[in-house]
């Protein structure tokens, strides 16, 4: 049994990795690239090796080189976090094949997951509801795609197989409409990919996003920790996060729970995983695709069931079974993750860089964050741009948006636009608090400049401390000129002008 | 020093009186303003209440965020107002318009050409960074100017990409 760790990823994950280990009693090892010499998880390690330079494929995607920095260290085990090599099966069996534990799924189960069509016919088989379609069978002409059509039922979406960004992808409401439809299709996606083959899937209207949170030990016990809701994305990034779903009631949770752990079941799934499905409104689910690793948004299930996922996964890489049953497994209030990321939500979510000056993070009741960024941190484009994962948990739904809206206002970020006025604006959405949203909601029917009925807006207050700026930089400007009057050398308040203004 | 501040339509007369007291719309206000940490988080205590906010000057004008709001706000003395007024307050729609990168990166791609005409929104570039494609829109109508970059480039923070007359 192993007790050193090394932890193959960077920022929060890394360091949640590590909190996880060391209240464990296991010694830990990071790893880092060129630019994360001072970040968090670096410091808060027991030992730590240089990787490389800053590009991930240089530094966090150099698994030879990460297995040669356990193997030297002595580290037991690997924990890849997400991202990165986190589902990839070869790292997994070469990890193995070092005789070094992987916290995580044998690599046959994430080759299995990872491979679209293969994920979902050995799902299908095991009886798991899947996105009616013919992606799985090849190039098929517009004869056979319009004969197949009836069977998946309007409306449906054709989408080129090459594809990827909306191009090439038409929705039909008919027959009549769709040869058309499909000549256009193939026209779009030929002039995009060079590649004009398309493929038929059902369309499933106003989609949820909702994912099972698995638990799977060495000797085939398999728990489901209920339901994460994931539907509010922006270009299919996840940006909030709640548990229980508000849409979810218990009967469908105990169904969908059921086929998640089957699904699992399938590809003799070991370790932490997660099953996302689409969900009509009509309740109707099917399954997406399967998370072979941790998930980011994984605390908002810790903060409802009290289960710690991370130590849950160490626990299970040393071959601990499971140490309670499904019937144990409950749901204590509600919890809410929101990504706080260094986008500008004013300008089309740009991305943000940046040295981060300082930082106030929320804090007091039922408040978590989960973040490797610091004052001093610089904000840089080779990684991804999450800044942090703010987290409330509230006797009830409505007691936590009320205390993440409280959150929200005290984290003060300096140095980098954030997206945290997003997040207060989502929170006050009348749509959000009824839960009334789907997977298409922040994109296409949310706006940062609605104002909902009944909220304060402060427009006289915003004039007066703009109007106070204003005048104290007009003051600072004309105070350096008076002083530069009586000072002996001109060069001396040509250098401090010239600093004051860069 | 007086000042008209307006936001989008609404319109207000501030005279600073002294470091504490200011006349706001003719109202004698106390005021108490002071930079949390020297950073763009102000602190404000106007009349006994409490307000906290980031200031950000962007271009001259001024950006205030509050409870999640942000407040894009002119502030001019009478005197730049006069100024404004005489020159039809158009200055920001004419001019040549240079597209800068907002943050280093790879020119996915430039889908638009050297004399296009284009109008406000559209599209002019595509920049990847922190793995994300990223849009750049044209603020205004007109036409592309010089292109000075093509896609497969990498490009630096600040370096100009192309213009809009």
């Amino acid at each position: 049994m192993f007790n050193k760790v090394l932890i193959a990823n960077r920022g929060e994950i890394a360091v949640r990795v590590l909190r996880a280990c060391r209240e464990l009693g296991l010694k830990t090892v990071a790893v880092y690239s060129e630019a994360d010499r001072q970040a968090l998880h670096v410091r808060y390690a027991d030992e730590a090796y240089l990787l490389g330079p800053a590009p991930s494929r240089d530094s966090y995607l150099r698994g030879d080189k990460i297995i040669e920095i356990a193997k030297k260290c002595g580290a037991g085990a690997i924990h890849p976090g997400y991202g990165f090599l986190a589902e990839r099966a070869d790292f997994a069996q070469e990890v193995l094949d070092a005789g070094i534990e992987f916290i995580g799924p044998k690599p046959s189960a994430i080759a299995a997951m990872g491979d679209k069509i293969v994920a979902r016919d050995t799902v299908a088989k095991a009886g798991v509801p899947v996105v009616p379609g013919t992606e799985g069978i090849g190039n098929m002409s517009d004869e056979e795609l319009l004969a197949v059509a009836p069977e998946i039922g309007f409306p449906l979406l054709v989408k080129a197989t090459a594809g990827g960004g909306g191009k090439g992808m038409r929705e039909v409401r008919s027959i009549e409409e769709m040869p058309a439809l499909l000549q256009s299709a193939r026209r779009e996606a030929e002039a995009a990919f060079g590649d004009g083959n398309v493929y038929l899937e059902k369309l499933v209207e106003g989609a949820r996003h909702i994912e099972f949170q698995i638990l799977a030990d060495k000797h085939g016990n398999i728990v489901h920790l209920n339901e994460r809701e994931c539907s509010l994305q922006r270009r299919h990034q996840k940006l909030i996060e709640e548990s229980p779903s508000p849409f979810m009631d218990e009967e469908l949770r105990q169904r969908m729970g059921e086929v998640a752990v089957k699904a699992a079941r399938a590809v003799e799934y070991v370790n932490a995983g997660t099953i996302e499905f689409l969900v009509d409104k009509d309740k109707n689910f099917y399954f997406l695709e399967m998370n072979t690793r941790l998930q980011v948004e994984h605390p908002v299930t810790e903060l409802i069931t009290g289960i710690d996922i991370v130590k849950e996964q160490i626990r299970i890489a040393r071959g601990r079974p499971l140490g309670y049953a499904q019937e144990d497994i409950h749901i204590n209030g509600a919890a809410i993750e929101c990504r706080v990321n260094a986008e500008d939500p004013y300008n089309n979510f740009m991305p943000s860089t940046g040295n981060v000056s300082h930082i106030i993070m929320p804090s007091g009741p039922g408040v978590r964050v989960d973040t490797g960024v610091y004052p001093g941190f610089t904000i840089t484009p080779y990684y991804d741009p999450m800044i942090a994962k703010l987290l409330v948990w509230g006797e009830t739904r409505a007691q936590a948006i009320l205390r993440m809206r409280r959150a929200l206002e005290e984290y003060r970020i300096v140095g980098v636009r954030t997206n945290i006025p997003f997040h207060q604006t989502m929170m006050d959405s009348h749509r959000f608090m009824a839960g009334q949203y789907d997977t298409r909601f922040v994109e296409e029917r949310f706006s940062m400049e609605e104002i909902e009925e009944g909220k304060e807006v402060h427009p006289d207050i915003a004039a007066i401390m703009a109007t106070l700026a204003a005048h104290r930089k007009t003051e600072e400007a004309a105070h350096v000129i008076r002083r530069a009057e009586r000072d002996t050398s001109n060069w001396k308040w040509v250098g401090r002008w010239e600093r004051l203004h860069r | 020093m007086k000042y008209i501040t307006s936001i989008e339509n609404q319109e207000f007369t501030i005279e600073i009186l002294d470091d504490r007291k200011i006349l706001f719309n003719g109202k004698e206000m106390s005021v108490d303003f002071e930079s949390v940490s020297g950073g763009p988080v102000y602190s404000l205590l106007i009349d006994g209440k409490s307000y906290e906010a980031y200031i950000y000057p962007v271009e001259g004008d001024w950006e205030i965020l509050i409870e999640g709001r942000l407040y894009p706000v002119r502030v001019e003395d009478e005197r730049e107002k006069r100024l404004r007024a005489a020159s039809g307050g158009r200055v920001a729609e004419s001019g040549e318009f240079l597209l800068k990168a907002p943050m280093p990166g790879l020119i996915v791609s430039v889908p638009v050409s050297e004399g296009q005409e284009v109008k406000k929104g559209d599209v002019l570039l595509i920049l990847e960074s922190m793995k994300m494609q990223n849009e750049l829109k044209s603020p205004r109508d007109g036409i592309i100017g010089k292109i000075r970059v093509k896609a497969g480039e990498s490009v630096e923070q600040r370096q100009k990409l192309l213009s809009v007359v």
